[in-house]
């Protein structure tokens, strides 16, 4: 390999990205999408709108009342004699999540020890949030109940939980550390197959394949520049997850580091196997997306943790290197064993392994003729 | 009229012949929608969970025996504490239970016994629920009396089944991008080869040029969706539709509208098909997660939630959930037809004059 035809390459290359509205995308593209997916994905239900038909009007049903209302998670308005018909027609306009019915002769029942039944109706058309809201409304209910029984029960099993890495369950800490491992397999994979694929479909790629440049020379001129402007990324994205989401962060940031920098070198490679099949740029975009995306949200462990998957997804999610990858992400973030975990060690193996693989196949298949 | 069908016959008869265009619109009205709808799955399910058990059995076996699927795969025994907090440490066990050997001890003594519980709670919904389950099947066994029974329904999706929704959502996000994307690539795509100069010598009026080309695209999506709620929607994941699908198609064709005028608009900005990816995509990804797609409006933060009372998506998708779940009347539906249209007719009409500037 001759350094000095390297270099002029990669000069050559950075021009053009800084000439070309390219780079914009580079540093516009992955910060907007920590922000937004930061922000827009929330499982955690507050001011759910709630709406307590009080027909009895006791200070009991009062005081089961005033507990929804002081609670963050629901947003309560309380009325008596509503008809359950009107407040039915309510959820299906979209104006009610949650409708509790307290039944008249409520208080009285209860004070006799007879069974009374409250009736929740939630709006399931979101579904995880109507099984959380759910959650949250017999939770509510039960400790009011609990509070009430004047002889303790028997045979009592309680649960002293211990949430480790994760201690409050916020979403931010659940999804900004996966989106991390999402960006730096869409980010740098999209811009280096974009920059073959460019001269591709512009026809300067005969440049190229008429210059005595050699092929290894070539993609590691077009490596180069991704590598280093996505570096910069690793930590523009370190910035906003700990500062602006603040997600803790426990492990060791060499390795964050370290992992991150291999893992952009595993896109680069997939870009390079998108720029040998597609020949225009809009292609290679779509393409790009299309074998990215997926596995990033769906195997990555971000939104359904890998210990529950079973059958086929239990296997794709082993075949793609986005699982590797994040699991060390969420260890530097939250869990904190760095290197002396065997799992982590392996997982940075696996990594390497997968860097040196996608490169070299790309390397091989790409041609340096007319096809 | 004439001339309006002829141009967009020829543009369709355009998009026919790019087989590539035709595959990625097939692709994302039916593979796309079907992985999402099937594999997005947020509720905790088939839970991962170790065990210690130190008691010698009885009651904490019974326990254990209602961990079952779908909500928990089978438990699994470890030796120690150590070796389950480590498993746990390693993200192979979402719980851990730990049955102290006093426990048996203490229920019998006592009447009140405690498990210790370790959770992953990275996941944090999955950890909530999978704490929720627990808490239910450990109450179940005390046998408390408490008095008030609390009868829950879950209205339009009793079992909560995610695909669903998922499904409809992504149906929805694809409309978008291919509304934008396909009406900003007719346009370009001229610049590009050199043809929008024959379109402006022809005796047209370009308004009506305009129109054509960006209806045809807006016959292309309602194309893609009739087949995605038919073979996808309805066909695999059953999605109910408790109000009137005339309705739905009728806000469809507006938001069809809506969103090739983005595609105006993005086609008189860019000069490349490139230019037309990149802007889509910055455009596109605020609109869509900040749609209530993946979360409900009213839980955003309140700017947020300010931003998106000009998003045309909102109102599209709040009113497809109320047509396709809550089965919402026609006249209820108001609206959300109004909220399309206007944002809608604003957006077209802007993307409109845009590119009308360019003859």
């Amino acid at each position: 390999m001759n350094a000095a035809v390297i270099k002029a390459y990669i000069l050559k290359e950075f021009k053009e990205l800084l000439r070309s509205r390219l780079i914009l995308i580079v540093y516009i593209l992955p910060t907007m999408i920590i922000i937004l997916f930061g922000y827009g994905i929330r499982m955690e239900v507050t001011n759910a709108r709630t709406l307590i038909i009080d027909n009895d009007g006791s200070k009991i049903s009062r005081d089961l009342a005033v507990k929804f209302r002081h609670s963050k998670y629901f947003d309560t308005d309380i009325v008596t004699g509503m008809s359950e018909k009107e407040a039915l027609k309510r959820i299906k306009q979209a104006r009610t999540d949650i409708l509790i019915i307290i039944p008249g002769g409520f208080e009285k029942r209860l004070l006799h020890g007879e069974k009374t039944e409250i009736g929740v109706f939630i709006d399931g058309a979101f579904p995880v949030r109507a099984t959380t809201m759910e959650n949250y409304v017999k939770g509510v209910i039960f400790n009011a109940a609990d509070a009430l029984l004047k002889q303790k029960p028997k045979n009592l099993i309680t649960i002293n939980s211990r949430n480790l890495f994760n201690q409050a369950m916020r979403d931010e800490d659940a999804i900004v550390p996966g989106l991390i491992g999402l960006i730096l397999l869409v980010a740098p994979a999209i811009l280096s197959a974009l920059l073959i694929v460019k001269e591709k479909e512009e026809g300067t790629i005969f440049n190229f394949f008429s210059s005595p440049i050699k092929k290894s020379e070539f993609i590691v001129a077009k490596l180069v520049p991704p590598l280093l402007l996505h570096s910069v990324n690793i930590f523009i994205l370190f910035l906003w997850a700990t500062w602006l989401f603040e997600v803790p962060f426990r492990g060791s940031f060499m390795l964050y580091w370290a992992a991150a920098e291999i893992y952009i070198l595993i896109s680069l490679g997939v870009g390079i196997l998108v720029s040998i099949i597609a020949r225009t740029q809009i292609v290679a975009i779509v393409l790009t997306i299309i074998i990215t995306i997926i596995p990033g949200f769906l195997y990555s462990g971000m939104l359904m943790p890998i210990s529950s998957m079973s059958g086929e997804s239990r296997i794709e999610a082993h075949i793609y290197p986005v699982m590797y990858f994040n699991h060390i992400i969420y260890d530097t973030f939250l869990i904190g064993q760095g290197l002396d975990s065997e799992k982590n060690r392996l997982y940075l193996a696996i990594l390497v392994f997968y860097a040196i693989f996608l490169i070299l196949l790309g390397s091989r298949l790409m041609k340096k003729e007319i096809s | 009229m004439g001339t309006f069908l002829a141009l967009v016959t020829k543009e369709l008869i355009g998009f026919f012949r790019s087989w590539g265009l035709v595959a990625i619109v097939l692709y994302s009205f039916t593979l796309d929608i079907y992985i999402t709808g099937a594999g997005i799955e947020m509720q905790a399910k088939n839970i991962a969970v170790g065990y210690v058990d130190e008691t010698g059995g009885g009651m904490s076996r019974k326990i254990l025996s209602r961990l079952h699927m779908p909500e928990f795969q089978k438990p699994v025994p470890f030796l120690s504490r150590e070796a389950l907090s480590k498993s746990i440490y390693n993200r192979e066990m979402m719980v851990g239970l730990i049955f102290g050997s006093d426990f048996e001890k203490n229920m019998k003594r006592y009447g009140h016994a405690e498990i210790d519980m370790l959770l992953d709670s990275v996941s944090a919904t999955q950890s909530f629920q999978a704490l929720q389950y627990l808490q239910n099947i450990v109450l179940d066994y005390s046998d408390i009396e408490i008095p008030v029974e609390v009868k829950i329904h879950k209205l339009f999706n009793p079992n909560a089944t995610t695909s669903q929704f998922m499904a409809m959502a992504e149906m929805l996000s694809v409309i978008t991008l291919l509304g934008v994307i396909l009406t900003a690539a007719v346009f370009v795509r001229e610049k590009e080869n050199g043809t929008w100069d024959i379109m402006l010598l022809m005796p047209i009026d370009p308004r009506l040029i305009i129109l054509a080309k960006s209806f045809s695209q807006v016959v292309v999506i309602m194309g893609g969706v009739v087949i995605a709620t038919g073979i996808v929607l309805f066909g695999v994941f059953d999605v109910p539709i408790n109000g009137s699908l005339a309705a739905f198609f009728l806000l469809s064709f507006f938001y069809a509208f809506t969103s090739s005028g983005i595609g105006l608009f993005v086609a008189a900005v860019s000069k490349s098909m490139l230019q037309v990816a990149q802007l889509s995509i910055l455009i596109m990804m605020p609109l869509i997660f900040l749609s209530g797609a993946w979360t409900p409006i009213h839980a955003m933060h309140p700017l947020l939630q300010d931003l998106s009372l000009i998003s045309p998506l909102r109102y599209y998708i709040e009113g497809s959930e109320s047509i396709f779940f809550r089965g919402t009347g026609f006249t209820d539906l108001w609206s959300y037809f109004a909220g399309v249209i206007i944002s809608g007719s604003v957006l077209y009409f802007y993307g409109f004059q845009k590119i009308g500037r360019l003859f």
